[in-house]
């Protein structure tokens, strides 16, 4: 029989390579245990009150944001043109970006959520550092592809760069949308423009509130 | 305690096979090589612009954006109301049937499509459900194989049929009441239309009465239109906020759409 203190130690010892192990090396983990937080806060019921959707919104975004990589989203979003921005430009647009894309798809789920699960169908690695995460929304009548595109940062965590909604790529639309805007205007006008947006889309916000 | 043991050995033989020393490239280092691996086009990021691949030729812009304006009006002022109110009136599981109903009926399209692209499987399983779903499924209006796979097959279509035999989009163009097509499978669309029941007894001349009026066939499109947009009723909008450029935004989305069905 061993003493209960060592295979205490024991149990905490395996948790903590388990945790570890898992935190570290599984692009699926790194989707799923947010994304399964952002259900529950959805499902939650002290946010059906009025009045908590900002709050709500925010706690989403704790969840969500880290798992990605917006400095590669947005370089990746912009691609050729990139090397056009100042280094602030790039900074000014990243975070731009990565307010306005959490605020368009979390208002979104948020108004749009009606017990939709989420099916994880399993991950690739393309090489070491890089993976897809493959899932699927079930709705009551269709079912939506969605995968997750991941990178292996320096720091060993897996970063999303880009996500795939029913073969349409995220970075890739924008990346049109962008080119498009930039082969008129200069990357401090698109700053501009995200802005605006994204002030237009704060007020209607706290309008909906 | 066998089982922690168990645990202990496979977790560290599992941290250990992921040991290895990774050669990640910071992100200024991939700068020039700068690439998405999922992608077969491999992509040049510093390339030509004109060969982006996701581009399509749209020599027509102007009609397109006339028509994308129209579509939008169209569907903020008639179809958006019409849907939202056929959601309050119908409840959700005849709209369901509903659907169903129109799925099963175009099975035929999606058989076919398969056939030509040399797809046994997928015909197979679009038989199988065709076949079930129209007897024990009520002429289609439930679909009793949901939850099989294989009765699921990825939905084909003409314009992906002509797609899979390497013949390109041609040019882009917006419809109106139709939305978004090329030139490539506006052609597909009416190779499907042909196949629909109502259509194809029309074009062999067989005389169903009702069933082949014209005016059924607009009355069926309408329903199935306003039905499938119940379903999706902010879709759109959300689609259209996201956007810088909608009219861009769009016209990617549709083409890397038909690309990631014509791959499948």
């Amino acid at each position: 029989m061993i003493p209960k203190q060592i295979s205490a130690a024991l149990v905490v010892f395996v948790m903590t390579v388990l945790l570890a192990t898992a935190g570290s090396t599984e692009p699926m983990a790194i989707i799923k245990v947010p994304i399964d937080r952002v259900i529950d806060i959805l499902n939650d019921p002290q946010y059906k009150v009025a009045g908590t959707k900002l709050t709500q919104r925010n706690q989403i975004w704790k969840h969500v944001g880290p798992m990605f990589d917006f400095d590669e989203v947005a370089r990746r979003a912009v691609a050729r043109k990139w090397r056009d921005f100042a280094d602030t430009e790039k900074a000014a647009f990243t975070d731009v970006f990565a307010q306005f894309l959490g605020n368009t798809y979390i208002d979104k789920i948020q108004g749009e959520y009606h017990n939709e699960q989420i099916v994880y169908l399993g991950q690739n690695y393309h090489s070491e550092v890089y993976a897809e995460v493959k899932t699927r929304i079930v709705r009551e009548t269709a079912e939506i592809p969605v995968d997750y595109r991941m990178r292996k940062k320096s720091d060993d965590q897996w970063k999303v760069y880009d996500i795939i909604v029913e073969g349409v790529s995220l970075v890739k639309n924008y990346r049109s949308q962008f080119a498009s805007i930039l082969r008129k205007e200069t990357p401090a006008q698109l700053i501009q423009r995200l802005n605006d947006k994204l002030t237009e889309q704060n007020k209607r916000l706290a309008e909906n509130e | 305690m066998v089982l922690v043991i168990f645990w202990i050995t496979v977790g560290t033989t599992w941290a250990e096979s992921l040991e290895p020393p990774m050669d990640i490239p910071s992100s200024e280092d991939t700068d020039a090589i700068f690439f998405d691996p999922f992608d077969d086009d491999g992509e040049d990021f510093y390339g030509n612009e004109d060969q982006m691949p996701d581009m399509v030729a749209d020599p027509i812009a102007g009609f397109n954006r006339a028509m994308f304006v129209f579509n939008d009006k169209l569907y903020f002022w008639v179809l958006k109301p019409a849907a939202s109110g056929y959601r309050v009136v119908v409840p959700i599981p005849v709209r369901v049937s509903v659907k169903n109903f129109f799925f099963n009926l175009l099975a035929p399209v999606r058989l076919v499509n398969s056939l030509f692209q040399g797809k046994w499987r997928s015909a197979e399983g679009e038989f199988c459900r065709f076949v079930v779903n129209s007897t024990a499924g009520f002429l289609g209006l439930f679909n009793l194989v949901r939850d099989k796979p294989s009765f699921n097959p990825p939905e084909e279509d003409f314009g992906q049929t002509l797609g899979y035999y390497n013949v390109g989009n041609g040019v882009y163009i917006i419809w109106p009441l139709f939305g978004p097509s090329t030139l490539r499978d506006t052609v597909g669309s009416i190779g499907d239309w042909a196949l629909n029941p109502f259509a194809f007894m029309q074009l062999i001349q067989v005389d169903a009465g009702v069933l082949t009026s014209s005016e059924t066939n607009i009355i069926a499109y309408g329903v199935r239109t306003v039905n499938s947009t119940s379903f999706r009723i902010g879709d759109y909008e959300a689609l259209k906020n996201a956007a810088l450029d909608p009219y861009e935004a769009f016209r990617n989305a549709y083409i890397q759409n038909r690309l990631s069905m014509i791959a499948q």
